[in-house]
């Protein structure tokens, strides 16, 4: 009964033991990839609240029977911004631009050329960050 | 007598560890399925943590192209985002659209980069709407926009 006992409770314990190594060997990995995730996206957040840019100012220039306009904008937040990574729509449709830097630093400006706008008028402009901040500015295309 | 008794032990020896080698399969099996479960569940969450966009129009200019409104999705998560009409929903003041009235211009799209929506026109209506993008693992944006 005694030799028994001993022989039930070992497999018992040995069982014990792998299932706490499978719940280790599962859990720790899963809580830091949750946390890195999780580290990742409250930065996001962090930058996004820090990062603010104005229009400044629009540019137009005559360009055959078309316009080209040149963009100021100011950093107006307190991060870095990869240009290159900007989108520009003018009365809601997305054009391509080239722009004067390719990182925008905090209290820094940059330059934006949108070629071929066609027509005259009023025009609105947005333009969006990276990370999703924006900014409008209204002119006028003679 | 003493045979029957060492007989005895034997037979109580062999039944406790056929016992407890049940117990424990029972526990190592258990154990390993809570344990996959939980690690698949991180998994989603953590792909559920990366993934964000934003809807980045001009509310007021919403750009049409042949029969199809645009709308702009940006990336602005920490992940590339599966765009199909498969992994999306979209809904129009409320309503779900039908698979076949909109279709996106790439089929995934990288950290940072825009991916076209392309809306049937005839799924929207004049005056004030809402637009809400369903993404993949729930992730939504909703957009409010006039035409």
């Amino acid at each position: 009964m005694g030799f028994s006992l001993v022989g039930a409770t070992a497999i018992i314990g040995v069982s014990l033991i792998i299932a706490l190594e499978i719940i280790i060997g599962t859990t720790v990995p899963t809580i830091t990839n949750v946390h890195d995730s999780f580290d990742k996206m409250r930065n996001r957040a962090i930058e996004q609240v820090q990062t603010d840019i104005n229009i400044t100012s629009v540019r137009t220039l005559v360009n055959g029977s078309d316009h080209d306009i040149n963009i100021t904008i100011d950093n107006t937040g307190s991060i870095t911004l990869e240009t290159e990574d900007f989108d520009i729509l003018v009365n809601g449709t997305s054009y391509s631009f080239t722009s004067s830097k390719s990182y925008l630093h905090p209290k820094n400006t940059v330059y934006f050329n949108v070629s071929s706008l066609k027509g005259t008028g009023i025009r609105r402009l947005k333009v969006i960050t990276n990370n999703g901040i924006s900014d409008y500015y209204e002119f006028n295309i003679t | 007598m003493g045979f029957s008794l060492t007989g005895t032990h034997v037979v109580f020896f062999i039944s406790s560890v056929i016992i407890a080698g049940a117990v424990s399969g029972v526990i190592v099996a258990v154990v390993t399925d809570v344990s996959n479960s939980f690690s698949e569940r991180g998994e989603r969450v953590k792909n559920q943590l990366d993934l964000e966009f934003d809807i980045i129009n001009d509310p007021d200019n919403i750009p049409i192209s042949g029969n199809y409104y645009l709308f702009y999705l940006k990336n602005t998560g920490g992940a590339e985002i599966a765009t199909s009409n498969e992994t999306f929903s979209i809904f129009i003041d409320g309503e779900l659209l039908s698979t076949v009235n909109y279709y996106f211009s790439d089929s995934s799209t990288k950290i940072d980069e825009v991916t076209t929506l392309y809306v049937l026109n005839t799924e929207v209506s004049t005056g004030d709407q809402s637009l809400l993008v369903v993404g993949p693992l729930a992730v939504e944006d909703e957009f409010s926009f006039t035409i």
